[in-house]
């Protein structure tokens, strides 16, 4: 690892991570750096503790060595501003599409004209003006996404951890919301963390992919994807990187 | 989160913040019961009409050595239990029975159910005088008020178990021509085999709480009636006595009915065990 | 047509509709469809409507508002023991073993218990299950899940089974072993297969043809026939990946 260039660079810090549950080791000494603003895939074979691994950055679970810095500070969900975005929408029933939007925001008491102005920009990148005063129950489920993932944006969260947001949608939809993402992050420049079973959406948004190994999980190796954007999935370029990647996972 | 071995030098300053956190969990309950005798102490120390946990202690032996009405303790409890036994032999019967038909029969339902209401909206201590003129004071009368106090819990837990089948299951039947009284017995009942144990749970809780009312007007025997005959008699610790055997069996029934609904519903355990 | 091919399943002029709110909501708008013999038959369709209505209807589980079924040139009304289904996940009945699940077909129809724990065996064998002929579904991993479903629908003996998005639960690498494990018990034990999905890659690994839907209400866009795509696919292989963009292409997005 040639973390020694520049350390102010990295926004977090990740060191000698390691998880044991009682005698199960989950998660053996993962360390890597993110730098400010930038794009990370985490792939890994199907139960390899990626969830864990999750868990741990929102310190929902505590890790039995080593330590998560932000900005040269141990994370703390209390002071620093983190963000997850789970696999499932989870918007609040009661709320419109614009209350959802401005939730967090309200939680973190930030001023009422700041949150007029990012809610109106979410809601024009996304598209989603005739929306704003539905709830939730009469969205589609992607639309649904779309929302969290906005409010998730709007937060402009030090941190913002995906958890295979878009798990079961169809490649078309998935390349349009994936487009979408693109967009937002390059927008707002937040820092991302983007988990995923699929190999492809991973090579398709990342500007670097940790690969995983099985239980108990270290880095496998980083791949560096500096493919001009907006990428072709087709071109021999990024079949070839797909491939390798599978290739460190294939279980199946 | 079931931790087996739990290693404490593999731990880091947080998880054994955590696994102490894990430990205070598990004592604060005790700590809670002590509390609740401490204080039982220091009331009876500052009035001599509340009895101390010697003095019931105490009773209790007595209970044992003298007994009231030719029946020790056990034997009381004993009086009690079987008066709920034919109580719910009763209600897991015919209460499950009708439970199923006006769960799955919409004609049924739209019959009964009115009928059904009128009757669960009564409470059924306000029974027991038109039951004593009827049936006087004897064994039968004392059954049939705890029948009517438990049989609306198991009727309703049943009926909204069949009434709330999955239709995916209903489904899988129709694609393998099951026909309409296979749909009932072999994927209706077992998937609300979970509803009908709620049920037998809560008429159980419900007919042990009955049965002490109806003991404690005219019986001579169950735990119901020693509390009345401690009353009567001004005996506190006899009264204490029957509330802390009341409590403990009214758990050991809890406890036995959920153990019997994973022994019979094993694909239930999962859910259960959180 | 094709003098080889014979059709085994027909669909004419299935429309299907349900009141919503006091509107009328077409999910289904006049598909006609000819199902071979021995084909695996992959019905692709963005959205929520149309797919699981045309499977429910080919099942028996629901009458359509226009059109018929037929099999083997008779119409079909109702279920039938001739058409099997593998539902999506959440159908195994969780109160059984997995070897109650997967003989549920033939207990049902009155086969003596040593027959249908016979059959039952083979297909649990087939699958992969093995050893956990006495589990409980949620004991099982989603994978798992679904071969148990796979074992039930092939033990009742169906000549078509209807595959109603089987894998939608699964993450991408399980689904990319049950979509290989699906066709290695497609080549073993040949059954005209009719597969529901919303996911094209999974279509154009799975399909000898492909019937494209369009978006609410579900109509047929479009047929591919990929015959001449040699198995077993390659997912990243050229041909492959510009196949999946041309149907990728023309299929309606559903947001």
């Amino acid at each position: 690892m040639s973390n020694t260039v520049n350390k102010d660079e990295n926004k977090v810090r990740v060191e000698h991570l390691t998880k044991f549950f009682g005698d199960l080791h989950v998660l053996d000494d993962v360390s890597f750096n993110i730098k400010k603003g930038e794009f990370l895939c985490v792939v890994g074979p199907t139960g390899c503790g990626k969830t864990t691994f999750l868990n741990l950055l929102t310190r929902i679970y505590m890790p039995t060595k080593g330590e998560l810095y932000i900005d040269n500070e141990p994370a703390d969900p209390k002071k620093h501003n983190l963000a997850v975005v789970f696999q499932e929408p989870s918007s609040m029933p009661w709320l419109t599409v614009e209350q959802n939007l401005r939730f967090g925001m309200e939680i973190k008491h930030l001023p009422k004209h700041e949150i007029d102005k990012r809610v109106e920009n979410i809601i024009n990148l996304l598209g989603l003006q005739e929306f704003r005063n539905q709830y939730p129950h009469q969205l589609s489920i992607s639309t649904a996404q779309r929302i969290i993932i906005g409010r998730a944006f709007a937060m402009q969260p030090d941190l913002l951890l995906m958890d295979e947001p878009y798990g079961q949608m169809d490649i078309k939809l998935r390349f349009y919301l994936e487009d979408e993402v693109i967009r937002l992050w390059r927008e707002m420049g937040t820092t991302v963390v983007f988990i995923t079973h699929n190999i492809e959406e991973a090579v398709y948004l990342a500007e670097r992919v940790l690969i995983l190994t099985n239980k108990p999980a270290k880095i496998k190796e980083e791949v560096k994807i500096d493919l001009p954007r907006p990428r072709d999935v087709s071109s021999p370029e990024f079949i070839e990187i797909r491939n390798h990647i599978t290739d460190q996972i294939k279980w199946w | 989160m079931s931790k087996k071995k739990i290693n404490i030098e593999n731990m880091s300053a947080a998880e054994i913040r955590e696994h102490r956190l894990n430990i205070l969990y598990k004592v604060l309950p005790i700590i809670s019961i002590l509390l609740l005798i401490g204080l039982w102490l220091f009331a009876s120390s500052l009035s001599s009409g509340f009895p101390s946990p010697g003095d019931v202690w105490e009773r209790t032996v007595r209970l044992f050595t003298k007994p009231v009405k030719k029946m020790n303790l056990f034997g009381h409890i004993f009086a009690s239990l079987q008066r709920i036994g034919l109580a719910l032999l009763f209600d897991w019967t015919f209460g499950i029975a009708f439970g199923i038909l006006i769960g799955w029969n919409r004609k049924a339902k739209a019959f009964f159910t009115p009928m059904f209401n009128a009757f669960r909206a009564v409470p059924p201590l306000a029974w027991i005088p038109l039951i004593t003129l009827w049936f006087g004071i004897g064994e039968f009368p004392k059954v049939l008020i705890v029948i009517f106090g438990s049989l609306a819990s198991i009727v309703v837990n049943v009926q909204a178990g069949m009434s709330n089948v999955e239709q995916i299951y209903l489904n899988v039947g129709t694609v393998f021509n099951t026909n309409s009284r296979q749909q009932l017995f072999k994927i209706a009942i077992p998937s609300a085999l979970d509803a009908i144990f709620a049920g037998v749970r809560t008429s159980t809780s419900a007919a042990w709480m009955v049965v002490l009312a109806a003991e404690m007007l005219g019986a001579d025997s169950g735990v119901g009636f020693l509390i009345s005959r401690g009353m009567d008699s001004m005996d506190m610790p006899l009264v204490l006595t029957s509330m802390i055997s009341i409590g403990i069996v009214g758990a050991l029934l809890a406890i036995i009915t959920q153990y019997a609904e994973r022994l019979i519903c094993p694909w239930t355990r999962r859910k259960k065990s959180f | 047509m094709d003098e080889k091919k014979k059709v085994i399943l027909k669909l004419e002029h299935i429309s299907q509709s349900y009141v919503v709110n006091s509107q009328v909501k077409d999910a289904v708008e006049d598909v006609s469809l000819e199902v071979y013999d021995n084909e695996f038959l992959v019905i692709l369709g963005p959205g929520h409507c149309g797919k699981t209505v045309l499977m429910n209807i080919i099942a028996g589980l629901e009458k359509p508002v226009g059109g018929a079924v037929y099999l083997d040139g008779e119409q079909v009304e109702g279920s039938d023991k001739r058409i099997g289904m593998v539902f999506q996940s959440l159908a195994l009945m969780p109160w059984k073993t997995v070897m109650a699940n997967v003989e549920f077909g033939p207990e049902v129809a009155g086969v003596p218990k040593e027959e249908r724990r016979k059959t039952a065996q083979k297909y649990i064998d087939l699958v992969g299950l093995k050893g956990f002929e006495k589990s409980y579904p949620h004991e099982l991993s989603g994978g798992m899940k679904q071969r148990v479903g796979i074992a039930r629908a092939y033990t009742n003996n169906p000549e078509i089974l209807l595959m109603d998005e089987p894998f939608g639960q699964l993450d991408a690498q399980t689904r990319y072993a049950m979509e290989e494990e699906v066709l290695r018990i497609w080549e073993k034990e040949k059954r005209t297969i009719i597969f529901v999905t919303n996911n094209i890659e999974e279509a154009v690994y799975l399909g000898d043809r492909i019937v494209l839907l369009s978006n609410c209400p579900a109509k047929v866009k479009e047929i591919y026939d990929l015959k001449n795509l040699a198995r077993p696919r390659n997912t990243t292989d050229p041909e492959f990946l510009r196949i999946r963009t041309e149907i990728s292409d023309n299929t309606d997005l559903a947001l």
